[in-house]
């Protein structure tokens, strides 16, 4: 299975970096994987989309809709895309320690 | 993966029993090995080994073909390279044929006796279909779409709360109160179509599109029930749930009477459904399906919407989906819309029919077991986009949008990656204004 490796901590993930058991996941693992993807520091905005993704995971099975993330949080669609400039899905849901959503993501 | 057995086998064969099939005993017998396939493969390029060689792809297929329906194969196999179907074979053939192919064609027109490689790795994947074989996580998005009637899972709540939502926007956009984006309306000119991905996480292209059709005054409707222009058993090579997926589309577009079904910028969605669904239903459609590429190229040559290329002067580039270009033929119509939307348009080399895939065809988005591989097959692309220089790089395909966003940040590329309607849309005149340059007269 594959791994990546920060600040001396290894975590199993799919082979596109997605959390292999999504209830690993905590506040710790998420700062891992952003600062894997170049995210040095999560703000309030970055923890505001990922505390809402992460939500909708838990009670829902799945990610949300991007509308949701857009009003829940009162965040433009654009500051979303360079919050997280992998995209909601490869970039904010990874960090949220979703499975990879199905489909062109 | 499951263990092969006699019944697997049965069903697996029944696929390469040419029969009367003339196309396919043509092209399983008529390798001549000369090798020129090997460096038009991205998978040759990015590993120079023999086995990523297209030629030896279609040598596997053949020579299984040989062991199980020729004579001389089944009598003395040895003699003519004749291989058995076994769990070894299995994972070799899963491997090339799903993990290292996107099944981009662009070995066909670069082989020397016009062998249709792609169509022979179709032929491998139904193969691994019928067997049982095809990976998890693609077939996931396939049971998705059969389950949900879109690949993502959507429910239509979540879809008309969205399109609401873009609505609202729409006409803060064009600055009118009844700009609107029309829902299962009945005998409009145009039912459009969406890639998923687009209400799910990224809408700008569905606002750019309800945008020019707004300008456009055109007749248009979207299906709340189905409107998934994708079909990952196209991917997979299972034709009865490709034809369950294309039923969908088929009889909502009946449905709501169109005239006219505009698929949305999708390379694989826009060969499943227009050019491989009528076989895959057996029967012609009764209505017209064209891309969203052709439409807006169409709007602008009558003159049904006016852009400015003033309004866009970074330097743009264009990436081809093979789906689109090179097996559908459509690469003139998109260098028309951005030669008249953009200032600066330089194309990468290669280009057109010729492009090189991005990486990210065949269903490798969706396979992440081979996302490696991918990432390296892909970084031809980057390269090729660097060497433009240009900061905008475009193309009509979502799945194609995905591949170059990751590898934009992936080899540090410094570039926007949009679709073609959001180009459109940036450089579109609202009705009201008249485009006024100096050597030409105003333009009513």
């Amino acid at each position: 299975m594959p791994t990546i490796e920060i600040d001396n901590r290894t975590l199993e993930v799919d082979g596109d970096g997605f959390l292999s058991n999504p209830d690993i996941w905590d506040k710790e693992v998420a700062r891992l994987i952003a600062k894997y993807d170049g995210i040095e520091n999560m703000n309030d905005k970055h923890w505001a989309v990922v505390n809402i993704i992460r939500r909708n995971f838990e009670e829902k099975g799945m990610a949300p809709m991007i509308r949701t993330i857009c009003q829940e949080t009162g965040l433009r669609l654009r500051e979303i895309y360079e919050l997280f400039p992998l995209g909601p899905a490869r970039g904010a849901c990874r960090i949220a320690g979703l499975p990879k959503p199905d489909g062109c993501v | 993966m499951e263990k092969l057995t006699k019944e697997k086998i049965k069903q697996g064969l029944e696929v390469l029993d040419a029969g009367m099939d003339g196309k396919l005993f043509t092209h399983l017998n008529s390798c001549v090995h000369c090798g020129l396939c090997a460096e038009s493969c991205i998978y040759y390029l990015a590993f120079p080994e023999g086995k990523f060689i297209p030629a030896t792809k279609v040598d596997l297929i053949s020579s299984i073909y040989r062991r199980y329906i020729t004579f001389t194969g089944k009598v003395v196999p040895g003699l003519v390279g004749a291989r058995k179907l076994n769990d070894e074979t299995i994972v070799e053939i899963t491997d090339l044929f799903f993990g290292a192919c996107t099944m981009c064609g662009r070995c066909v027109p670069h082989c020397s006796i016009g062998v249709d490689i792609s169509y022979l790795v179709r032929k491998g994947r139904q193969m691994l279909a019928k067997m049982g074989y095809v990976p998890e996580s693609l077939q996931s998005t396939i049971n998705t779409a059969l389950k949900t009637g879109n690949n993502m899972g959507i429910t239509e709540q979540e879809f008309i709360e969205t399109l609401k939502w873009l609505e609202d926007d729409l006409r803060f956009e064009v600055n009118d109160d009844t700009a609107c984006i029309p829902l299962n309306e009945k005998g409009r000119n145009i039912i459009y179509t969406l890639n998923p991905r687009e209400p799910k996480f990224f809408p700008l292209s569905i606002s750019a599109m309800a945008k020019i059709f707004h300008v456009a005054g055109e007749s248009w409707t979207l299906s709340t029930q189905m409107y998934d222009a994708t079909n990952y058993a196209y991917y997979s090579g299972n034709h009865d749930e490709a034809g369950i997926i294309t039923q969908y589309l088929f009889d909502e577009i009946q449905n709501l009477e169109a005239k006219t079904c505009v698929l949305a910028e999708c390379g694989h969605g826009s060969r499943a459904f227009r050019w491989e669904g009528p076989n895959y239903l057996k029967k012609e459609y009764p209505f017209e399906v064209i891309t969203s590429v052709e439409i807006l190229a169409n709007y602008i040559r009558e003159g049904r919407i006016k852009v400015d290329p003033e309004k866009i002067t970074e330097c743009v580039t264009l990436h081809d989906p093979c789906n689109l270009a090179r097996t559908g033929g459509i690469w003139k119509e998109q260098r028309y819309i951005l030669r008249r939307s953009v200032k600066n348009f330089v194309e990468m080399a290669p280009n057109g029919i010729d492009n090189l895939c991005c990486g990210g065809g065949g269903g490798q988005l969706a396979m992440s077991e081979y996302n490696e591989r991918r990432m390296k097959t892909g970084e031809l692309k980057a390269e090729q986009i660097r060497k433009t220089g240009a900061k905008i790089v475009v193309t009509p395909c979502h799945n194609c949008v995905d591949q170059l966003t990751q590898l934009n940040i992936t080899f540090k590329l410094g570039v926007q990656i949009k679709t073609i309607a959001e180009i459109v849309a940036d450089s579109i005149v609202p009705q009201d204004q008249k485009v006024i340059s100096k050597n030409e007269s105003v333009e009513v």
